[in-house]
This record gives structure tokens, sequence and C-alpha cells, in this order.
């Protein structure tokens, strides 16, 4: 589903932020990235989705040359990524419901779709009774709970999330990583980068380790280290 | 298709509400300098038909009191046809006169009613063997001394009291409506990248989902078009005031003969109306096109 073939990226020349990496990552999987802060985690899963572009190698997802994609299809691309961040971005003046829609209809879906589908994802994540609220009425957990649903909505193939239990307490935490496993158990390769060495050991799946833009760890069942 | 359609006409008003302070200072700008251009082209146009008359080799017209006899009449015809310095000349009488001012003021039927072809002067219209200034001076001084004469009204003279006027009316219009539209599209750059910068976070978001370019870029396109179509409407009605008002000035002022041949045909009005309409459009969508690839790229 997603390989980096010698993956080298450089930032303005000096900063090396990705030396010669090379992994492939397997339709279905659920992989860690970990590694000290500034090890190139971040910069890794924005390769994935083209939001950086490599100095050398290759990167393929589903099977396309990402590296090498023209412009304009970017956003197709992206239609078959969702992304999670650590601070959400969520719209402050959007409802839950109109922020999970959002992602819908600025791909053209039809308005049909969009009613069916965001009830049923909100649904999924367990906040149909907070369809209508503001993302300031929720709590944190709550809040990246929206933006997983607003990730997963249009159904993926893979989904990115960079420290997306960066910003919560350890008991939300888990009730994020419930939602991820069960993301990840209906096919979703899962691709998350994190700091959380508890949810790293208690989940047991792929770890990949990077130290200073190196890969320098990778283990099918790992722990954090 | 059509939700897309509603979609952008949403967020482009949102947007223009949002910032309105800005948004009104691009509007007027783009409006003022909108105004100037076309009242620019107004004026040369009335030059342009107030020196018709003077086409085809016409130095000089000698214009008839309404109420010259007919001998009087007769000894500058004769004058005319016997002098060596006059090459041809042609006698436009008071219908042929009237005519003419009917169709110059076609759009203006109160103009039309106030006159008569009685009250019109018959004139000549000379074109002389020698189109030398100084020799065209001496001939219509020797003609302004006839009996019956109104006046002589020479193209030199005339000519260029209108074209010097309206040259430098409307060049200093036109510099004044070049600096003016620069700074609108730098308004409308502007406005259109305090909206951009408003809405960073929902741009991301749509950049990270898959939205394409165009898609992100259309109603901020929209909202420059917008402000410079907003502006270019607020001068149209400037234009039709400018042509009621200041060409009217003119056509009744006294001072010189030939301005009262300053009209613009309400068509050509309403074409600059549209040409201006057209500028206003561009100027909104070059400035916030220039926005959106400056700040908006991938
Ligand atoms: N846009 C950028 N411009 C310049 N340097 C950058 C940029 N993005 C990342 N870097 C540098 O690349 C290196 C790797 O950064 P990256 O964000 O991938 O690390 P990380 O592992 O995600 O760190 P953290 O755990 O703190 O999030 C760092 O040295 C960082 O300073
Ligand atoms: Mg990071």
């Amino acid at each position: 589903m997603i390989r980096f073939e010698t993956v080298t990226k450089t930032f303005k020349g000096e900063v090396v932020a990705l030396r010669e990496a090379s992994a492939e990552i397997q339709r279905g999987e659920f992989v860690f990235l970990v590694g000290p802060s500034g090890s190139g985690k971040s910069t890794f899963i924005r390769l994935i989705n083209r939001e950086e572009v490599p100095d050398a190698g290759k990167i393929l997802v589903a099977g396309k040359d990402v590296s090498s994609l023209s412009s304009w299809k970017v956003p197709y691309l992206r239609r078959n990524i969702g992304y999670v961040f650590q601070d959400y971005k969520l719209l402050p003046k959007k409802t839950v419901t109109e922020n999970v829609a959002f992602a819908l209809e600025v791909i053209g879906r039809p308005r049909p779709i969009i009613k069916r589908q965001v009830p049923a994802i909100l649904e999924l994540v367990g906040l149909s009774r907070k369809a209508d609220r503001l993302p300031e009425e929720l709590s944190g957990g709550e809040q990246q709970r929206v933006s997983i649903a607003r990730a997963f909505v249009n159904r993926p193939l893979i989904l990115l999330a960079d420290e997306p239990t960066g910003n919560l307490d350890p008991a939300t935490s888990v009730g994020i990583m419930r939602l991820l496993d069960r993301i990840n158990r209906s096919g979703t390769t899962v691709v998350m980068a994190t700091h959380d060495r508890s949810i790293v050991d208690t989940m047991r799946r792929r770890v990949i380790e990077l130290d200073r833009g190196m890969l320098v760890r990778d283990e099918s069942r790992g722990v954090y280290e | 298709m059509i939700f897309r359609f509603w979609y952008f006409i949403r967020e482009t008003f949102v947007s223009l509400w949002r910032n309105l302070s800005l948004t009104l200072a691009a509007i007027l700008t783009v409006a003022i300098s909108l105004a100037l251009v076309g009242s620019s082209l107004l004026i040369r146009e009335g030059a342009d038909q107030a020196t018709a008359q003077f086409q085809e080799g016409v130095e000089f017209i000698v214009f008839m009191n309404a109420d010259a006899l007919e001998n009087q009449n007769e000894a500058i015809r004769k004058v005319l046809d016997t002098s060596p310095a006059i090459k041809e000349y042609v006698y436009v009488d008071k219908f042929a006169a009237y005519e003419e001012f009917r169709e110059l003021f076609v759009d203006k039927p109160e103009l039309v009613e106030s006159v008569t072809p009685e009250i019109m002067p018959p004139s000549y219209r000379i074109v002389p063997s020698d189109p030398d200034a100084d020799n065209v001076t001496e001939l219509a001084r020797q003609f302004s001394e006839q009996p019956g004469v109104k006046e002589v009204a020479t193209a030199t003279e005339a000519i260029r009291q209108i074209e010097d006027f309206s040259t430098r009316v409307s060049q200093a219009l036109l510099l004044a409506a070049i600096v003016l539209v620069a700074v609108s599209a730098v308004l409308i750059l502007n406005t259109v990248f305090t909206a951009i910068s408003a809405r960073k976070t929902e741009i991301e978001v749509m950049k990270l989902v898959g939205a394409t370019n165009w898609f992100i870029r259309i109603p901020f396109m929209l909202e420059g078009t917008i402000h410079g179509l907003m502006g270019a409407g607020l001068a149209v009605p400037a234009l039709f005031v400018v042509d009621s008002r200041v060409l009217a000035y003119f056509q009744e002022s006294e001072a010189v003969p030939l301005f009262r041949g300053f009209a613009v045909p309400d068509g050509f009005v309403w074409n600059t109306s549209i040409w201006i309409l057209v500028i206003g459009a561009a100027i909104g969508m070059i400035g916030s096109a220039f926005a959106v690839t400056r700040y908006l790229d991938v």
C-alpha cells in the first residue's frame, strides 16, 4: 500500500529530515512511527500525502509514484488518504455535523450522499448526540473524534495520524486508540506518529523507529523502545 | 453542480461581508477610477463629434446669420466661385443644418425641440487651395468682414482649441485613472489576501481532504471579480451624469461656437458603460488571481 524506496528529504539543503529510508507497509497494517523529537516522523507522514516532495528516492502509494505525481492529481491522491492532526484543526464556527460534511462538500460529493454518510460516521465515533455542538463546546477527546470522523467519512484507504493523542490525557487517549483500531480492522491502513509509550506497548503493532532521519528499527509486533 | 454554485455564492458573500471596510475601499476606488476612464472616453468622443464638420480638407466655415439676405449670400457665393484661393466649397442651408443638428442630438429630443430650421445658421464649408494656416487665417478675416456673416470658424483655431482642451482634459483624467486602476487592483489583491488569511485553517483542511485548487480558488476570485463589478456598477451612473451635466454645459456655453457640437450619442455612453463593466471585472479578476496564485498555492 505504501512503499518508501531509499527516500531522502532535506530542508534548505542542510537539515536532513529523512535519510535513505526504505519501508513497505501492507494494506490493512497498523504502523507506529516513533523516535525523538525532530527525528523525521512528521516528515515521513507528510511525504505520503504529498505535502512534501522527496529530494531522492521513490514513494509509492497504492501503486502510484507520488513523488513524481503532477500537482493537479494531488487532490485525487488525498481523497484516498485521511489525515488526523494533533491539534484537530476543526473549523470553530461550524458544528460537528458541518465540520464533517465540509470534507465531503469540498470534494463535490452530492448532498444526498453527505446526508447519509455524516450521521453514520458520527454514530461510529460515538458523537451522534453532540452533532449540533460547536467544537468549543466539546472536550479534547471529543474534538479529536470529530477530526477522525472527518478524516474517515470518505472511507479512505489510508489514515495518517500525527500524534493524535498528543494533547489528550491517558484515559481519553485509550478511547481514541480504540477508535483507530476499529477503523484499522475495517481494512484501512493506519500510520500513526506518536511519543506515547504506553499506547505503543499495549497495542503491540508494527513499530518503525526513526533517529535523526534514519530508519533504525522496524519490528512487526514492537514496543516503544 | 447546482449545489456547487450555491456553495460558491455563499462563500463569496460571507467573505465580502467579513471585511466590509476594506471591501468598500476597494469598490469605491474601482468606481472612481472607472468613472475617470469613462469620462475621458466621453470627452474624446465629444471632441471627435465636434470637429466632424472639418473633414475632407474643409479648413474654415463661414456661418451666415440665420436671417441673412439673399443678396448677401450671393455676394459670398460670387467670391467663392471666382476666387483662385478657394478650391471648393459646400453650402449647408438651414434645413441641412437642422438635419445635422437633429442627428447629432438624436437622443436629446428636448434640445432638438428647442430649435427650428428658421434659427439655424446656414454655412459654407470651404476647402482652400492652400491649406497653410496663415493663409486660412487671412481668408477667414476677409470673409468675416462681409455683410451677413455671423462668424467664421477656422479648422486651425477651432480644432486646435477643442483638441487642446480635450487632449489635455482626457489625458489628465486618463493618467489619474491609470494610477487609480493600479491602486484598486492592489486594494482588491489586499482584500482577497485578507479573506485568504481569515480562512487559513479552512483552506488547509480543504487541501488535505483533497479539494482541487480551482475549487479553493474560485470563491476568492469570484470575490475579487464582484468587487470590480460593483465598482464598475457605481461608475456607470456617474458616466450618465457626466454626459448630461458636463457635456451639456459645453453645449450651452457661448465661449467656443464649436462646443455646441460637443455631444455624445447615448449609444456611445452605453457602449462605454459595457466596457467599464468589462474593465471592472478584469481588474477584480486580475487582482484576485494574483493574490490567489501568490498566497494560495500548494
Ligand atoms: N518545513 C520545514 N522547514 C525546515 N525544516 C523542517 C521543516 N519541517 C521539518 N523540518 C526539520 O526536519 C527535521 C524533522 O522534522 P519532523 O517534523 O519530521 O520531526 P518529528 O519527528 O515529527 O518531530 P516531533 O516529534 O517534534 O514532531 C527537524 O529537524 C525539523 O526541524
Ligand atoms: Mg512531528
